[in-house]
């Protein structure tokens, strides 16, 4: 369903992505995870068509994002870390915005979006101006927008930041439900006990280089020595001796 | 003090940087500014030497005339710099992005007051006071003042600034615990245009025109000197203005009292407002923070209105004009162009043709073929102001355009749909009512309108085109992307337009012109010249309208965000 193909990017002299090679099947759950500025945001951004690589494909549902970006992102949901949007807009102007952009149908727009509104808890708040929303409000706006037009691939970045436990728990079961009807979900995520939870793979990137990828278990297995969690595994696989961090001073 | 200047150090931070980083096209861009200002400034001073020169000729009333028209600078300087310290103080002390980190550090209001204080004066008189320098630098030469007069000159700049800033502060801290800074600054942004277009409107219709008459010339000297134009002992521009008066008549040690003044009532103020601080500039803050979640319902039909469009057209549509009426700040933009468009018509109604030694009907036609690139020159204007920030104005939310199923191409597209209509009507509304008013021959009112139509998409064009190339989506006023580079180019190359598509026309009609003053008959040459002209405007419209498109479109789809 996502397939990235020996992607490149870089920023002036800095190489941000070296190859990137990945496949995410149809109906599976996919963790992103890596240090900060190890490159899961420039993924992200590729794969949801927002920065083109340097070089390399990407491949949506079989259709590659270079030579028609829209039919590709038709297929494509996506949610960004930091929720910025139309502050003049109602939340349920913005999502007829998404449903005119996307192309939903007139007649099932209405319902589809009280739905999900009434889902994320927003049903009470679609008519006030979205300048007056949470931040944690205005992520799950986001989540009932991407979702409006049944996309075939949810790209996420951060997807439980500014979400409150009740809403993180709501989310968590959302993809396993979106997963389970055949929907692909990509994540990227510094919650591992989130990416532990729910995804069926997890990737690991450091650097610009995807330096594991596999089930939790496989990837348990592949450390030296074995690994209790996904912490561990991360902490195995990225930190060199020169990038420990030093002690805690003793008060 | 030490914490003060760690307050503005990231301010000045990032200019080191940057001359570090040493990017070529930023010095380029810095280059064309700086060229662009200093050229506007060295017009000021050569203009102001010419008038003021002219002036002090003029026996008797000449020296007494400048000196009112320095009483007159000053006092319009203050309402300036106090117009805009109002404005950047509400941005600076409670708009600002950074405040919230900036109130969370353990530093007392009153320091965070000063720092800001500091930065307020700086931003909101450098302009003022770099405008205003040639004026002054020109009255020096003029009254032949020499290196004294130009030391003299910053300590009474200085402090008047300065001054002007600590007023505007005290005001702004007052004010904003009866109305909340966000309110506070649209309701000061209608003010200031409607003042400013009071303002404009009795100038206007005290016909100066007039002064061009010699048999009211002299008259109107004499009585412009005589005038009493506000010189309170009061008022900080009459301190600045004795001052300068003093300094200009080479006698700057009868000024020093008026220095002193200036400088005891900056930090007068700044006392007031550095006690008043401590109190009120939190309390000031928190209520703004409260005021930004206040509720507004907008209650939805539950059946759309029917549309012309579907698709993204229409959500675009729809979003565009929603966020637009929305935005207190667009109602007074509008306000000031309808007011414009009244002085633009009236003064076509008012023009003394019948007083001319030149034939009525060659009067007629050259001032509606000149209308035409006066008419542009406002479409340009109205479409720096409202067309090239459109693409701006997505700010942040970008992204939603960007993993969109749309072409930018559409996108585009759809921008210069929303804007051209209406500046279309515009600029053809200005364009029938003051040929009407010139009562032009059929043929010059057809070119007027054909011309109109066939310009207005190139720069409209031009306008999103230019408006693409290199959008700050993080700016906290996207009005404000026209001051810079790229809105440079767009004036530029619009002007430029304007002139050659006018330059082409300019042959055939003066023929054409003067075959129906004389009553001859027109050649083929002058056939085979019209319709060359015709295609070569034709095709200079053609390119302006999607050449610009395409590099902005080009521009977009490269861009991350």
């Amino acid at each position: 369903m996502i397939e990235l193909h020996s992607i490149v990017k870089t920023y002036g002299t800095h190489t941000a992505l070296h190859g990137l090679d990945l496949t995410v099947p149809t109906g599976e759950i996919f963790g992103f995870i890596g240090p900060n500025g190890a490159g899961k945001t420039t993924t992200i951004k590729i794969i949801g068509g927002i920065m083109a690589p340097t070089s390399g494909t990407v491949q949506i549902a079989g259709i590659d994002m270079a030579r028609d970006p829209v039919a590709a992102k038709h297929r494509i949901g996506f949610i960004p870390d930091r929720p910025y949007l139309y502050e003049k807009l109602t939340g349920l102007e913005f999502m007829q915005f998404t449903a005119d952009v996307y192309r939903v149908a007139p007649t099932v727009f209405r319902e589809k979006a009280e739905a999900l509104l009434k889902m994320f808890a927003l049903a009470d708040w679609g008519e006030e101006l979205i300048e007056s929303y949470s931040h944690g409000m205005k992520q799950r706006l986001i989540m009932c927008a991407a979702l409006l037009h049944e996309p075939q691939v949810l790209v996420v970045d951060e997807p439980m930041v500014g979400l409150d436990p009740v809403a993180i728990r709501m989310v968590k079961n959302l993809f396993r439900d979106l997963a389970a009807r055949g929907i692909t979900v990509f994540m990227s995520t510094h919650t591992l006990a989130v990416a532990e939870d729910i995804c069926d793979r997890i990737g690991i990137i450091h650097r610009g280089r995807l330096i594991a990828q596999g089930r939790l278990e496989d990837l348990r297995r592949d450390i030296r020595g074995g690994a209790p969690n996904l912490e561990a595994i991360f902490i195995n696989l990225t930190q060199t001796p020169d990038e420990a961090p030093g002690e805690v001073p003793q008060p | 003090m030490s914490t003060v200047l760690d307050l503005i150090k990231p301010r000045l931070w990032p200019l080191l940087h940057r001359r570090s980083n040493g990017a070529a096209r930023k010095y380029i861009r810095l280059g064309v500014m700086t060229s662009v200002a200093g050229l506007l400034w060295i017009g000021v001073f050569l203009v102001s030497l010419r008038v003021l020169g002219h002036f002090n000729t003029i026996e008797q009333i000449g020296p007494l005339l400048n000196f009112k028209l320095l009483n007159m600078l000053m006092v319009t300087a203050l309402a300036l710099l106090v117009f805009s310290d109002i404005l950047t103080a509400l941005s600076k002390l409670y708009l600002a992005r950074d405040l919230p980190l900036v109130h969370a550090l353990p530093v007392p209001a009153h320091r965070i007051f000063l720092a800001r204080w500091l930065e307020i004066s700086f931003d909101g008189s450098w302009m003022v006071v770099i405008f205003t320098l040639p004026v002054f630098l020109a009255y020096g030469m003029v009254f032949e003042q020499g290196l004294l007069f130009g030391l003299v000159l910053p300590a009474i700049l200085l402090p008047f600034a300065l001054l002007a800033a600590a007023f505007s502060c005290l005001l702004v801290l007052l004010a904003v615990i009866v109305i909340p800074a966000t309110r506070m600054k649209n309701i000061f942004i209608l003010l200031g245009l409607l003042a400013f277009v009071a303002v404009y409107l009795a100038v206007r219709m005290a016909r100066p025109e007039q002064l061009v008459d010699p048999e009211v010339f002299d008259s109107v000297l004499a009585y412009v000197a005589s005038l009493q134009t506000p010189s309170s002992p009061w008022l900080p521009s009459t301190w600045a203005y004795n001052a300068l008066q003093t300094a200009l008549e080479g006698q700057p040690a009868r000024g020093l009292l008026d220095i002193a003044l200036l400088w005891s009532g900056t930090g007068v103020l700044l006392f007031i407002c550095v006690g008043l601080a401590d109190t009120l500039y939190f309390r000031g803050y928190s209520r703004t923070q409260a005021a930004g979640h206040k509720f507004r319902r907008q209650p939805a039909s539950r059946r759309r209105r029917r549309s012309l469009f579907s698709g993204p057209t229409r959500a675009l549509i729809d979003k565009e004009f929603k966020t637009f009426w929305r935005d207190q700040t667009q109602w007074s933009q509008i306000f000031l162009i309808m007011a414009l468009v009244v002085i633009y018509i009236y003064n076509f109604k008012v023009l003394p043709l019948e007083k001319s030694p030149m034939p009525t009907f060659y009067l007629q036609n050259l001032l509606a073929f000149l209308n035409m690139g006066l008419a542009l020159f406002v479409l340009t204007a109205v479409t720096a102001r409202f067309a090239f920030p459109a693409i701006c104005s997505e700010r942040e939310a970008f992204w939603i355009i960007k993993t969109a199923p749309l072409a930018m191409r559409s996108f585009l597209w759809i921008k210069f749909a929303i804007y051209f209509l209406p500046l279309l009507v515009l600029t053809e509304g200005l364009i029938v009512v003051t040929n009407t008013l010139l009562k032009v021959a059929p043929f010059m009112m057809g070119l007027s309108v054909l011309t109109v139509l066939v310009m207005v998409p190139g720069i409209v064009a031009m306008g999103i085109g230019f408006g693409a190339l290199n959008p700050d989506f993080r700016t906290e006023n996207p009005a404000q992307a026209v001051t810079g580079f790229e809105g440079l180019l767009f004036m530029v190359f619009s002007t430029a337009f304007i002139g050659a598509v006018l330059a082409l026309e300019a042959g055939p009609v003066y023929h054409f012109l003067m075959a129906q003053l004389y009553h001859r008959p027109l050649s083929t040459r002058w056939f085979l010249r019209a319709w060359a002209s015709g295609l070569l405007v034709v095709l200079l419209c053609a390119a302006a309208a999607v050449v610009p498109m395409a590099i902005g479109r080009k521009r977009l789809e490269r861009r991350g965000i």
